[in-house]
């Protein structure tokens, strides 16, 4: 009874691994399936949620601001799915948000990048300098990504609870290795680690509420009441905690709303010169 | 039967680690030792030999060849020791020295700075505050050090195996994956293992000892015993540097042949 985010720097090793785990626990495999789900339920293209969760923000694709939005969908999607228990969960960058539950087991898969370059080498027919290069490429992208992101970086070893590099130690017996540690009792839901994956789950929805009309919100629940915090010029406070209460006030499972608004010293200055 | 290296930051229970996962393996466990070897074989004393191998090279040494007599006399100690098998070796940089070898299971012990900073505080009865100066410093050090050395990251945890962070896992949790994953097939010794390693620790003793003879632009290689040393000589020194290995060559156990070559581009692999 547990969940398990596998993250790798691959998304197709990662992705065989966790089917794979799912399959051997009996689990339910959570992915990029549910995609679809998400950009019917707030009217986005599902190639744009795909793309919020591989490329960075530049001038010529996406925006941050949409980025983070489409990103807020997602993370609200998975968490809601999350919170049902026996879950194998990949590809969603949840082990970037779902930080702090103590019955979530994180653990990161490294493909034989060596192994990797020769295939590339021979599919796309470059030299293997060429493909090692590449590969380095699309690693740094990924970090930089993960930072522009959520200010974290998935390369980090102590963003996880085990790192498995498959240079040496094939994916059976990785998919083994997790399995087994998942049964360890610590990866138990107990009634603390559920109320932090639901005060989570309740943040992202309001979140997801929120971010059309505010894109610089930050929401934190504990139990039913939430912090939010925002910034606004000096006049357009009050409204704008109106306003946030009322949204997030209408979502299921919000008791309190307390809004912080941090005076907008960046847009007043500007103002202050019109 | 396998050797594991265990990389670990300080106070980051990683002693601890390699300690159970020797007795449990019933392997040999190495750390000081082979400092203490080192500096007693090659005549260095044990201070100067530990801050040649802990402290990052500073900006001088960077540019001359401060480090690398110390570190080649340590690599070569290391491997004689390993060369036997069956150890677990948590000293410094064992996954940079024993690199490329098949059986060699490389596992990197991590640990919250929170704890690590209590864990230090408890020892040295500092504040909060030293403690994580020190903590702090000390990886840094250590960062700095395999950077300039090697041009890799020590937290890159593709330099590893295996990973753990000893925070939802215990102590004996970590020993527990250590011991499954040694026992892998993977991680066996095989003839062909053992080869790379005798050859790793042939080619090693062979650059130490050039070394120890003022011969510093000179890269090693073995195969089956077969030695090849590449050299950035004028003739002199090269010839200088043929009659060392011919002495070498009767002195070294395990020399099938040894030639140098001077003028010719030294490979990546070689030491």
């Amino acid at each position: 009874m547990s969940v398990i985010i596998i993250s790798s720097d691959f998304y197709q090793v990662g992705r065989e691994i966790a089917k794979k785990t799912a399959e051997a626990l009996g689990y339910t495999y959570l992915g990029r399936e549910i995609l679809g789900k998400v950009a019917d339920k707030y009217h986005v293209p599902e190639s744009k949620l795909a793309q919020a969760l591989d490329e960075s923000p530049s001038l010529i694709g996406m925006s941050s601001k949409l980025q983070n939005r489409y990103l807020a969908y997602i993370q609200e999607a998975a968490l809601t799915e999350l919170l049902k228990d026996n879950m194998v969960c990949q590809g969603l960058a949840a082990h970037l948000y779902v930080l702090g539950v103590s019955h979530v087991l994180r653990a990161r898969a490294l493909s034989d990048s060596e192994k990797l370059a020769q295939q590339w080498a021979s599919q796309e027919g470059v030299s293997l300098k060429k493909a090692r290069k590449l590969l380095d490429r699309r690693k740094n992208l990924r970090r930089r990504w993960s930072m522009d992101a959520f200010n974290l970086d998935e390369t980090d070893p102590s963003q996880y609870d085990l790192v498995i590099s498959l240079s040496q130690i094939d994916q059976g017996e990785a998919v083994k290795i997790i399995t087994e540690t998942v049964s360890y009792r610590r990866f138990s839901p107990m009634t603390y680690s559920i109320k932090c994956m639901e005060d989570r789950e309740l943040a992202s929805r309001v979140l997801a509420a929120l971010l059309e009309k505010f894109p610089d919100v930050r929401v934190r629940a504990n139990g039913g009441t939430l912090v939010v915090e925002t910034t606004a010029l000096k006049r357009e406070k009050r409204k704008r905690a109106e306003v946030i209460k009322k949204i997030a006030g209408s979502i299921p499972g919000v008791e309190y709303v307390e809004v912080h608004v941090i005076n907008d010293i960046f847009r007043q200055a500007a103002e202050s010169f019109r | 039967m396998a050797i594991i290296t265990i990389s670990r930051g300080s106070y980051s229970k990683g002693k601890e680690v390699a300690e159970k996962v020797a007795a449990q393996l019933g392997y040999g466990c190495l750390s000081r030792e082979v400092i203490l070897d080192a500096s007693d074989h090659y005549h260095i004393p044990e201070i100067k030999m530990i801050k040649a191998i802990h402290d990052a090279p500073s900006i001088l040494e960077r540019f001359g060849r401060g480090k690398l007599p110390f570190i080649a006399y340590y690599q070569s100690t290391l491997t004689r020791w390993v060369q036997k098998d069956n150890v677990v070796y948590h000293g410094l940089a064992g996954h940079i020295f024993l690199k490329g070898l098949p059986h060699v299971l490389k596992v990197r012990v991590i640990a919250d700075l929170a704890d690590r900073v209590a864990s230090e505080m408890k020892r040295e009865g500092v504040s909060e505050q030293e403690a994580r100066t020190l903590i702090l410093r000390d990886d840094q050090e250590r960062r700095k050090w395999t950077q300039s050395l090697y041009g890799v990251d020590p937290w890159d945890s593709s330099l590893y195996d295996l990973v753990i962070h000893i925070h939802k896992f215990t102590v004996a949790n970590a020993v527990d994956f250590i011991c499954h994953a040694a026992n892998l097939e993977q991680f066996r010794t095989t003839r062909e293992s053992q080869q790379k390693m005798d050859d790793l620790a042939l080619a090693s003793q062979v650059k130490a000892a050039l070394i120890v003879d003022h011969h510093l632009n000179v890269a090693v290689t073995s195969e089956y015993g077969n030695v090849l040393v590449y050299a950035r000589a004028d003739d002199r020194a090269t010839h200088k540097l043929k009659e060392k290995a011919k002495t070498l060559s009767r002195e070294i156990k395990g020399i099938n042949n040894i030639e140098v070559h001077a003028g010719v581009s030294m490979p990546p692999d070689a030491l």
